[in-house]
């Protein structure tokens, strides 16, 4: 694998682990706007754990897809 | 009295089943090691999805999670985020592991480290102290599949007796069918547990509240400071940020964790399962339903253990029927015995492999170690059984310092499968180090900023480890490779 696969892979997740503790939940940590009935900071975790999936999602489609298993 | 017994009537036919599941399990490949201990080395996607899933959801996921939300608030959310966490290192981690195991026959963390830095006794060293690990876990989770029963059948089914049922059924297949009994009723209990949270989540803030919307906004009414950071209890970021962290990135340090990565079929098969995984983590989200719905319903009179709130809320407060009071504790025990089948099957394997076959009982054939692995674990289920009824309050402490102790193998394990030039000497001075300042700031000092002590002393770790290894390089003048034996 190249090394910007690995290079995006990592800023990825780097990226959702920083959104879900200190300093990036602190941009989520209100109750309003509400969003399916949750309050914002607990929409922010389920918003985030859909986008790690998503990202790895992909990350595994580029790096595995069409049953390759290097 | 005739609720209870249609409590216990579900329960039991819900323990026969994943007893039977068990024993049906039972591969041709049993009487192998490598069959026993990791299912041949070609498990699949979904069933290790389920294992590494069930592993994490104890019975402490499925009654502490709805406590946090109901005691902390926000905080709660920890739990979301380390569980989704946890991934990234199987991603990182998990390929590299399965394949080095193939090439060289490693099972256990012990055999990879041994082998790797070349010493038998740091091998045996990991092997004690992940069965002292294990066993107290495992205790915990006999304890909590015995409260459960007791609680859910209002002493129908005393505590000594509730323990012993649930965990006879796990001895039994594990004793028979090793990982491919793990390995199905795992599925069969990971369902079982998502679709009885979800169903309990729902209906409960339905019946309380007409909805979770409206329950979140009369919460945000009367106490709005549970919604958000730093809760009902004033939680700080420092704390909170860097117990995810341990969690998230230690856990994987777990034996019953680590081990499982040697029984993928292979490495492609261990990152589809990091790519759903974060999806398992959505279990929880009812869970903490029932949590933050318990805080008003609680307001006036708190309650003193804040793990019963589940308990509390589907017994009392929202009046099911007996038939839900039962589905809600096969639920909860098949979060506690899907976990202590785990750990059970690895003390044992640890025990005999790691501890037993470089001492007791070294060149004993793979027939009598298989036999010797299948009695352990009743041997050692038998102990925790033992333990529980006994509950002594050291077991905490000691499943505290144990875990402290193992994810300090961190640095080590890094050497072994991505890290070549570092040597024995400098990963156990680090481990050495960091596991006596996890100790000292566990138990004796606090830790620094309220920090949690897991990462102060990873950094330690970190820090003696490069400072040894620079040492060691201008001492030894360019023989810092020597230590790789290839």
């Amino acid at each position: 694998m190249t090394k910007t696969y690995h290079l995006l892979t990592g800023l990825h997740f780097a990226l959702c682990t920083l959104a879900m503790i200190w300093p990036g939940a602190l941009i989520a940590n209100r109750i309003e706007p509400t969003v399916l009935g949750l309050p914002f900071l607990f929409f922010w975790y389920i918003l985030w754990m859909l986008v790690l999936f998503a990202g790895m999602w992909v990350a595994f489609v580029v790096r595995h897809g069409g049953g390759r298993h290097d | 009295m005739t609720d209870s017994l249609i409590v216990v009537g579900i329960t039991l036919t819900y323990l026969l089943g994943v007893l039977w599941v068990g024993l049906r399990a039972r591969g041709q490949e049993n009487s192998s090691l490598e069959g026993y201990v990791a299912g041949g080395r070609h498990v699949g996607v979904v069933i290790l999805f389920f294992i590494l899933g069930a592993e994490i959801f104890s019975a402490f996921a499925f009654l502490g999670a709805p406590g946090w939300a109901y005691q902390h608030g926000a905080p709660a959310f920890y739990i979301l985020a380390y569980l989704s966490l946890v991934p990234i290192t199987i991603w990182a981690m998990g390929p590299r592991v399965a394949s080095l195991g193939r090439q060289k026959g490693y099972l256990t963390q012990g055999d990879m480290i041994a082998d790797h830095y070349q010493s038998r006794s740091l091998g045996i060293l990991a092997g004690v102290i992940g069965v002292l690990a294990l066993v107290p876990y495992l205790t915990i989770q006999i304890a909590g599949a015995g409260l459960l029963f007791q609680a859910a059948t209002d002493g129908l089914i005393p505590f000594w007796l509730g323990a012993l049922l649930a965990f006879v059924v796990v001895a039994a297949y594990v004793f028979t069918s090793g990982l491919n009994g793990i390995g199905w009723t795992n599925l069969i209990q990971g369902i079982m547990m998502i679709a009885i949270a979800w169903f309990l989540g729902l209906s409960i803030s339905e019946r309380l509240y007409g909805g979770v919307g409206e329950m979140f906004s009369q919460i945000q009414l009367t106490m709005p400071e549970s919604l958000t950071m730093p809760g009902a209890t004033g939680m700080n970021w420092g704390y909170f940020s860097t117990a995810v962290l341990v969690s998230a990135f230690g856990g994987a340090m777990w034996p019953h964790l680590f081990m499982k990565f040697y029984s993928a079929d292979s490495g492609r098969t261990l990152r589809k399962v990091s790519v759903f995984y974060p999806l398992y983590a959505y279990l929880l989200v009812p869970l903490l339903f029932i949590g933050f719905a318990g805080i008003l319903v609680f307001a006036d009179e708190p309650l003193v253990r804040s793990d019963t709130v589940l308990l509390r809320m589907v017994m009392d407060v929202a009046n099911f029927s007996p038939w839900v009071i039962g589905l809600m504790l096969s639920g909860a025990l098949a979060a506690a015995m899907s976990t202590g089948a785990n750990l059970a099957h690895t003390a044992a394997i640890v025990l005999v492999r790691d501890v037993m076959s470089p001492t007791v009982m070294k060149g004993a054939s793979e027939q009598s170690v298989v036999k010797a692995t299948r009695w352990s674990v009743l041997g050692l289920s038998l102990i925790a059984y033992l333990f529980a009824l006994a509950n002594p309050a050291s077991l905490v402490l000691l499943l505290l310092g144990a875990y402290g102790l193992i994810v300090q193998l961190f640095p080590m394990v890094l050497g072994a499968l991505f890290l070549p030039q570092l040597r024995r000497a400098s990963v156990m001075a680090g481990a050495l180090v960091g596991s006596l300042a996890y100790l000292l700031m566990d138990f004796v000092w606090s830790s620094p900023l309220g920090w949690h002590a897991g990462v102060w002393a990873m950094l330690l770790n970190v820090a003696v480890v490069g400072a040894w290894q620079l040492l060691g390089r201008t001492s030894r003048d360019g023989q810092a490779l020597a230590g790789k034996s290839v």
